[in-house]
């Protein structure tokens, strides 16, 4: 069936743009968003289409809407060219000429239970009664989101090294300017504040200070959300949304940034506060 | 040259702590970046090498889908035949593959089962020996660990070849081998053997369908696509590199892109951090950089020596990140090779000399902007208004 509608949506390709009769009464079907830019297609255009390459059989229909096709991330870069139709006007552009009419193929039936919870139960019931069709419910296969769990898996290891590489910056950098205030805390050393009493000064202000870095980073990744999106959106085609900053992701960065902005604020004062006053103070 | 570099060396091991940390920073940042020019171009690389390992040139499909995407080659028999004629062809293999149940005794599992033309042999034998009599079939590892088969057992194996829900026929086979298949994914049982014992599973001896028929050039593979689109112009004939063009238009492009967005994000995040590394630490070496303008240090001396402190960092720091980053290139590699339906032989991360270059172009490059402000910084020193700030400080 999917080789089928390949060639169906091929052809259409084909022969949209041949002229032909025009049938009020021609079936109609929806084209996807995408089909309908590439081949210049409009509501109420008539395209013809037939089942196979060589264009046998060709039959009439009228461009009745243009749909956006739901996003499908395990199709991601394959534009969607496809169309929809009525299932009596697909069989009957289908059947092979020796099959009767109502005698085609079809691949599955989709039920919907009054109650979801019977799925098992009518399955077997099913089973044992139509002899030559095989029922199931309804299950998402086992490698479905596993794509996405690997994907995120991925991220996250992208994430860690980065977070690695930026904590030793940060150190670098703390280390760099609590060295620069040597002189300022050897004073107030030497006036009687305590060690303690400095390293919870510059814990408060490591804390405000990654905090207020956490916020920055977050609206900067606010603001570049969209032009994320915008550009993979383009690039793919497509309606999925590529990033999406949630209020998890915001708070599981915050989580991280903080505490680690601040640890690195104490970690580089720590070796610091361990020197004596007036050495601190000397020049 | 050396006596700037020299005294740069001094100068970072005069600071271990700060230029350790600045060092082990960029080793990480560059371990990311080798990734990600790894990966850019990993998948491309790990297919071509996958195709060209099995001997084919050109892929001939009937429809414009990739090869075992699109609709079965009918009379595929006749056509290998047709096409095996023209002289730009050396050989032509049908390959066919459908779904199959195996099972050893008690043991069943469901896999893929592969037929191949008489002459054509496209598995690594690891233990046994190829399928030369009739009914005889290899064996993937996983199918032999999970059925606990070793060559010379009989399994019996039902394929499912029809659109029809019919009972297949469950015919005896003997393991000839195990082998690694093309394309096998991890976790799939995968058997294979010739195609007419495989249309024999099917139930449809003499069928002479084909996914694909596989094609070796008499050495000029564009030139042997043209001449069977010519002779069969209901066929599509793909070369290697015009079916990695189409993959590449495809979902690999998102790894392409995923790297580059990483990748350049990597860039920037390390220049800024080198560049506020040596501009503070410029800063505070400001009166030190003024006594040695006194003392009769050049000003291009002075500027070469922040250019050889960012060097070495940049320097020491990138040669670091090649190990790690191929370290890191098989941990990510294998988190990524759990994803569905990814060939046990593929991979994302593929290592190549190219990708090291722009490496360490890349970084060289980060090492002389990182660089520019801070040397400018002490280019622009006034000695005297310095040196009296630093008196009266």
């Amino acid at each position: 069936m999917k080789a089928r509608l390949l060639v169906l949506a091929v052809l259409l390709a084909v022969t949209a743009g041949l002229p032909h009769a025009q049938t009020p009464e021609a079936p109609t079907i929806l084209v996807t968003r995408q089909l309908a830019e590439r081949d210049g297609l409009a509501v109420g255009d008539h395209v013809r289409l037939a089942p196979d390459s060589k264009g046998a059989r060709v039959q009439t229909f009228r461009v009745a809407g243009i749909y956006e096709p739901t996003p499908d991330p395990m199709r991601l870069g394959s534009v969607p060219l496809a169309v929809r139709m009525h299932l009596p006007d697909l069989l009957r552009l289908t059947r092979d000429p020796s099959v009767p009419e109502g005698a085609e193929h079809i691949e599955a039936i989709n039920i919907a239970l009054v109650d979801p919870a019977d799925a098992e139960a009518f399955s077997r019931d099913l089973n044992a009664r139509a002899v030559g069709a095989s029922s199931q419910p309804t299950r998402r296969p086992a490698s479905f989101g596993t794509t996405f769990v690997v994907l995120e898996r991925f991220h996250t290891a992208i994430a860690a090294v980065t977070i690695l590489a930026a904590t030793v910056f940060l150190l670098a950098l703390t280390i760099m300017l609590v060295e620069e205030r040597r002189e300022t805390v050897g004073v107030l050393r030497l006036i009687g504040l305590p060690a303690r009493r400095i390293l919870l000064q510059v814990l408060v202000e490591g804390v405000v200070v990654a905090g207020l870095g956490a916020l920055f980073g977050l609206a900067l990744a606010l603001g570049s959300e969209g032009l994320i999106n915008r550009f993979f959106q383009w690039r793919y085609d497509t309606a999925l949304v590529f990033v999406r900053i949630t209020p998890r992701v915001a708070a599981i960065c915050l989580a991280i940034a903080v505490p680690l902005g601040a640890a690195a604020t104490v970690a580089a004062s720590w070796a610091l506060l361990r020197r004596t006053g007036l050495r601190l103070a000397r020049r | 040259m050396m006596a700037p570099l020299a005294f740069a060396w001094r100068t970072l091991v005069r600071q271990p702590a700060r230029s350790a940390l600045g060092v082990l920073g960029v080793a990480a940042v560059g371990a990311l970046l080798l990734d990600m020019l790894l990966l850019s171009e990993g998948l491309v690389l790990s297919m071509r090498e996958l195709l060209d390992r099995m001997g084919f040139d050109v892929r001939v499909t009937a429809g414009e889908a990739l090869p075992g995407a699109g609709p079965d080659i009918a009379n595929a028999t006749a056509a290998a035949a047709a096409i095996a004629a023209l002289p730009s062809v050396r050989r032509v293999t049908s390959i066919r593959s459908e779904d199959a149940e195996l099972r050893f005794r008690d043991q069943r599992v469901d896999g893929v089962f592969l037929g191949v033309g008489a002459d054509a042999r496209l598995w690594t034998i690891v233990r046994g020996r190829e399928p030369t009599a009739p009914r005889e079939v290899v064996v993937n590892q996983y199918a032999a660990e999970t059925l606990r088969i070793e060559p010379g057992a009989t399994l019996t194996l039902s394929a499912y070849c029809g659109t029809e829900d019919a009972a297949p026929p469950a015919l005896s086979f003997r393991v000839s081998g195990v082998a690694e298949l093309p394309f096998e994914r991890p976790g799939t049982a995968s058997g294979a053997t010739l195609l007419a014992d495989l249309e024999a599973a099917c139930g449809e001896p003499g069928a002479g369908l084909a996914d694909f028929l596989a094609v070796t050039s008499a050495g000029d593979a564009s030139a042997a696509a043209a001449a069977i689109a010519a002779a069969r112009p209901d066929l599509t004939a793909f070369t290697n590199d015009q079916l990695i063009g189409r993959m590449q238009q495809g979902g690999f492009t998102y790894f392409r892109q995923i790297s580059t967005v990483l990748a350049t994000i990597t860039m920037t995040f390390a220049l800024l951090l080198i560049t506020v590394l040596l501009t503070v630490s410029v800063n505070q070496r400001l009166g030190e950089v003024a006594a040695l303008r006194a003392l009769g240090f050049s000003q291009r001396r002075v500027v070469l020596d922040v250019l050889c402190e960012s060097a070495l960092i940049v320097g020491t720091g990138g040669a670091l990140s090649v190990p790690i980053g191929l370290l890191l290139a098989g941990w990510l590699d294998a988190i990524l090779k759990r994803m569905p339906g990814i060939p046990t032989q593929m991979h994302f991360f593929v290592f190549e000399p190219e990708a090291l270059g722009i490496h360490a172009g890349l970084l060289a490059a980060t090492a002389l902007l990182a660089a520019a402000y801070p040397m400018r910084v002490v280019a622009r020193l006034p000695i005297a208004a310095t040196l009296r700030n630093e008196v009266i400080s």
